[in-house]
């Protein structure tokens, strides 16, 4: 039952003759069959849809060729690999300016790299040695580093090894690597602040 | 031709049930989100009790958001469409009725199920394999009414909304049982028969097809039903329908491992995920532009019929959402994107937005048929659309900028790219909690819209009488040769229905495009040579033969069974080609660089906790091949590295930090403290706590048939006997209760955390393998 009349076929005979085929080429005719009442036009696709479709599937082809048939891209292994190495080298050379126990006690007495070691200290150290410093004697996990017993050495460099490459056994981790150089220098100079410069 | 005129009264009873059903889940599911979203702002609200926490309960709120509100809402919409679009009554009351009831009771035992901990620890496929069993079953039930029902058909074509359904039970059918294959060690335990990478692959491959065949497909056949019918406008565009159909369920199988980008999966599969999800935007917006496009002529409509304005609104966040998932597949896009909120905005434009707006619609424009009487009130349905709108952009506006932001920070580097800006992972989440809190108040706004539709319908329901639909159909009755007569020139038999220019153009293309992907030398040039005749013949034939295969689509329309086994052949296509050979090649025995060492057995028994407790609902265990990844985590995973894991246990979200190296980093004691309360350790945390795994003993005896299942799943375990199970459990028990003695914390070896422990140590842990030569390594 095709109750929606065709709004173009009302007028004259010729004229109707005419819209219908301008509307067919348009798609803007109704299907004869219906559904429950339901009416379909048969619509052109739109160029501009049809641009993204087609735009896609160029890309897959030329994305595959690119990455998977000529390998040209890095597979994401030898990407990261490469990204890494390039970091690897970027700390080495900055570690060779090396930190003695002078320029640490230096730095403990100066407010900029102590404050930043106090920042980096909370965010990072304190959930084992606490915000107090005092780790263990305050149910924390970490050691009291605020009392004069050391159990790696006490001195500055002492510190500095033990932040680099931790000590695995009793849970503590290198966080050098993680960290850097400079926030372990502050953080470093952030625990000496609490104590004496000999 | 005589005719008899035959009077239809269809089955609308089962369409009130299911819309009654859809609104009670609806109101369940979107209140347990509004409670979960809650508890990542305020850890008190985990209570401490092992029921009511995150892990738990998150599963418990996306299940009942696709399984049982969209679930309910897809049968009340297939069920009343359907009937109207073949004029037939649904073929059995009784499975009708069974259908309804045994769907419900699956919901509810997935309510119980899941808050007590049975989980088979893969997202969207949590439930036990009892629960499996009868969703596999009812889903059956649903197909064989639905099939019955075309069967006995007295509308010989088949509408564009039934092709959907087709789509629909077919693909769901073979997705939820290929994903949910396991061997169970106990009545409400088992472990899935992938692991690893393959795990991984078919899980996403099930997951993201969830997402297209659960949540889009049959809601698109819902739209080309009910728009037209609310507009009162003819569909926009015939052909549209056609190509956009036929693209769509084919495109989306291939797309699942866009869920996987940047991780240890082969390279090829996550090319071939991510530029198929960029083919699937022209195909979704296809549907987005039949939908909004009907209503050319009826714009007016969408000031004062709530009804449009929901569907309008619907389909929008539908376009919108199918722009955003094509982007969040490209490689780089998702190296920020994903384990982020954004990819929670993206998932809740889709329910909230694409799902929810359209389940408003469709009640609104059913209660009305359904119950004979007017919608309560008008002005409530439109208030309740102004709240869900606004509940649902304060949510995606909130998960956009939380992801954004939050992987920004994570991926920070400092100092020339060596280091990370925010080292403590802890940095990024309470940068983002405004944005957690925002989102909790446009989810709660949309629950508000929700109960509003509630009260809406109770109030018109009261006093109202059901009525049922009924439609009169003229039935042939003319002497049975002419019938037959008729009948044979519309049948379409085997050979027609494939042996055809458009079928087998299709299989010859789709064919030699995967030979050009997946081979290699030859049969890669082989594959291009092909493809490219097959596309020039397609071309030339189009043109000369074009009228005819019109005339054949024509034709398969009114030839049910053929045209569901061609669906059918789209959907397994792109599944085939990406299972298979990873199932084949990714094995222990083929893995290069390095291979996990398989867990112990208390190890094991810890590796259940975790996943019982839901614990990758915030952790992953993939380091992806990614720097800022590498420098948080360590080494990126490789593939070998999860291979034993039934179930993989990647994740798809980080709340918390990444898992997979976090084997050795802390000492047992800082994870026992860690567990009792991880604010102790870790300042500004929103994990639970986890006090009960102090208290409860270790499910040993369960663990002689878990290693028999794992050793037939092919971890090399030797032949252990229960007795030397038991002992090496002892034995590592003890050795980590003493440590933590000698650390200043006494627990019990028995006690669960001890096993959770274990196996949090053992992440990470490997073998090194002989590098094999580089030539091997090729493409797959």
């Amino acid at each position: 039952m095709s109750t929606h009349t065709n709004a173009h076929a009302s007028h004259g005979a010729a004229r109707a003759a005419a819209a219908t085929a301008a509307a067919a080429a348009d798609g803007d005719v109704l299907r004869e069959h219906t559904f429950d009442g339901i009416q379909e036009y048969d619509k052109r696709l739109p160029n501009w849809w049809l641009a993204t479709f087609y735009g896609a599937i160029a890309f897959w082809i030329g994305y595959w060729f690119y990455v998977e048939q000529a390998q040209l891209a890095l597979s994401p292994q030898a990407a990261i690999e490469l990204e890494m190495s390039r970091i690897e080298a970027a700390k080495l050379a900055s570690s060779a300016s090396n930190l003695d126990d002078a320029t640490l006690w230096q730095m403990s007495r100066n407010a900029v790299f102590v404050n930043a070691g106090r920042e980096t200290f909370n965010s990072v150290c304190a959930s084992c040695h606490l915000t107090s410093l005092k780790g263990v004697d305050e149910g924390g996990i970490g050691h009291n580093l605020v009392d004069d017993t050391w159990a790696h050495g006490g001195n500055p460099t002492d510190i500095l090894a033990v932040i680099n490459n931790g000590v695995l056994a009793k849970g503590m981790p290198a966080w050098g690597p993680v960290i850097g150089a400079k926030k372990t220098a502050e953080v470093i100079a952030y625990i000496l602040s609490y104590h004496e410069a000999p | 031709m005589s005719q008899q005129k035959l009077s239809i009264e269809y089955n609308d009873k089962i369409v009130r049930q299911f819309v009654l059903a859809c609104v009670i889940w609806g109101a369940v599911g979107m209140l347990v989100g509004v409670f979960v979203a809650s508890q990542l702002n305020f850890w008190r609200l985990n209570f401490d009790l092992p029921w009511l926490t995150f892990g738990r309960l998150r599963p418990l709120h996306t299940n009942a958001v696709i399984f049982a509100f969209v679930g309910n809402m897809m049968f009340a919409g297939v069920y009343y469409s359907t009937q109207r679009l073949v004029k037939a009554r649904l073929a059995s009351d009784f499975l009708s009725q069974l259908h309804f009831w045994g769907w419900q009771l699956i919901i509810v035992a997935a309510a119980i199920t899941l808050p007590l901990g049975f989980t088979r620890g893969k997202e969207y496929a949590e439930l036990i394999w009892p629960i499996n069993i009868a969703v596999a079953l009812i889903w059956v039930v649903f197909a064989v009414n639905f099939f019955w029902t075309l069967a006995r058909r007295n509308e010989k074509a088949l509408y564009v909304a039934i092709w959907f359904y087709i789509a629909t039970i077919l693909t769901v059918a073979m997705l939820y049982i290929v994903n949910h294959l396991s061997i169970p060690t106990s009545l409400l335990h088992s472990y899935p028969i992938f692991g690893g990478v393959q795990d991984a692959l078919v899980q996403w491959w099930y997951g993201h097809n969830a997402v297209a065949f659960f949540l889009t497909t049959p809601i698109l056949g819902i739209m080309y039903y009910f728009m037209p019918k609310a507009a009162e406008r003819p569909v926009y565009s015939y052909r549209l329908s056609i190509v956009h159909f036929w693209s769509l369920v084919f495109i989306y199988i291939w797309a699942g491992p866009h869920h996987l980008l940047n991780t240890a999966l082969p390279g090829w599969l996550q090319t071939m995920g991510m530029t198929f999800s960029l083919m699937l935007w022209a195909p979704s917006w296809g549907g987005m532009l039949n939908g909004l496009l009907t209503l050319r002529g009826a714009w007016h409509k969408l000031r004062t019929e709530p009804v449009i304005k929901f569907f309008v609104a619907g389909i929008t966040f539908y376009g919108m959402a199918t722009f955003e998932g094509p982007l969040l597949s490209i490689k780089a896009v998702s190296a920020l994107g994903h384990y982020t909120d954004w990819i929670i905005g993206h998932v809740h434009a889709g329910a909230l937005g694409w799902n929810g707006f359209m389940a408003a619609g469709m009640i609104y424009w059913l209660i009305p048929r359904l119950w004979d009487k007017p919608l309560h009130s008008t002005s409530l349905a439109n208030i309740h659309f102004w709240t869900g709108l606004l509940g649902i952009l304060l949510y995606v506006a909130a998960m956009w900028s939380s992801g954004i932001t939050q992987g920004l920070m994570l991926n920070g580097t400092t100092e020339g790219g060596t280091i990370l800006s925010y080292p403590n992972f802890l940095d990024t989440l309470n940068a983002i909690r405004p944005l957690m809190l925002m989102r909790v108040i446009g989810g709660g706004l949309y629950l508000v819209g929700w109960l509003l539709l509630a009260y809406n319908m109770w109030q018109t329901l009261r006093g109202a009488v059901p009525v049922n639909g009924s439609v009169e159909v003229y039935v042939d009755t003319a002497p049975a040769a002419a019938t037959a007569q008729q009948r044979a020139s519309e049948r379409m038999g085997w050979l027609p229905a494939f042996g055809n220019g458009p079928v087998l153009l299709s299989i010859f293309l789709v064919g030699f495009a995967t030979l050009w992907m997946v081979g290699s030398g030859i049969v890669s040039a082989l594959g291009i040579a092909g493809a490219l005749v097959t596309l020039v013949a397609g071309y030339a034939l189009l043109y000369s033969r074009g009228k005819s295969w019109q005339d054949w689509y024509e034709k398969l329309l009114l030839n049910a069974l053929p045209f569901s086994v061609l669906v059918f052949v789209s959907v397994a296509a792109g599944g085939l080609v990406q299972i298979i050979p990873t199932v084949l090649v990714n094995k222990p025995d083929n893995v290069e660089d390095r291979l996990q060492i398989a867990y112990t057995p208390l190890e094991l028994a810890g590796r259940d906790i975790y996943v019982r407790e839901g614990c990758y609902n915030c952790h992953s265990q993939m380091i992806r091949t990614m720097v800022p990844d590498v420098l948080r985590y360590g080494d990126y995973s490789r593939l070998g590295e999860s291979l034993y894991d039934y179930p993989f246990q990647w994740g798809s979200k980080r709340t918390g930090p990444d898992l997979a190296r976090v084997g050795g980093k802390y000492p047992d004691v800082w994870h026992l403290r860690h567990m009792e309360n991880p604010r102790s350790i870790s300042v500004g945390s929103n994990m639970p706590a986890y006090p009960w795994l102090s208290e409860n003993n270790t499910d040993v005896a369960a663990l002689p048939s878990k290693i028999n299942v794992q050793r037939m799943l092919g971890v090399p375990y030797g032949p252990l006997t229960p007795q030397q199970i038991f002992d090496d459990v002892n034995a590592q028990a003890k050795a980590i209760s003493k440590g933590l003695r000698e650390a200043g914390a006494y627990v019990a070896p028995e006690k669960e955390i001890i096993a959770l422990i274990a196996y949090l140590q053992k992440l990470g842990q490997s073998e090194q393998l002989t590098p094999r030569a580089v030539t091997t390594a090729a493409r797959h």
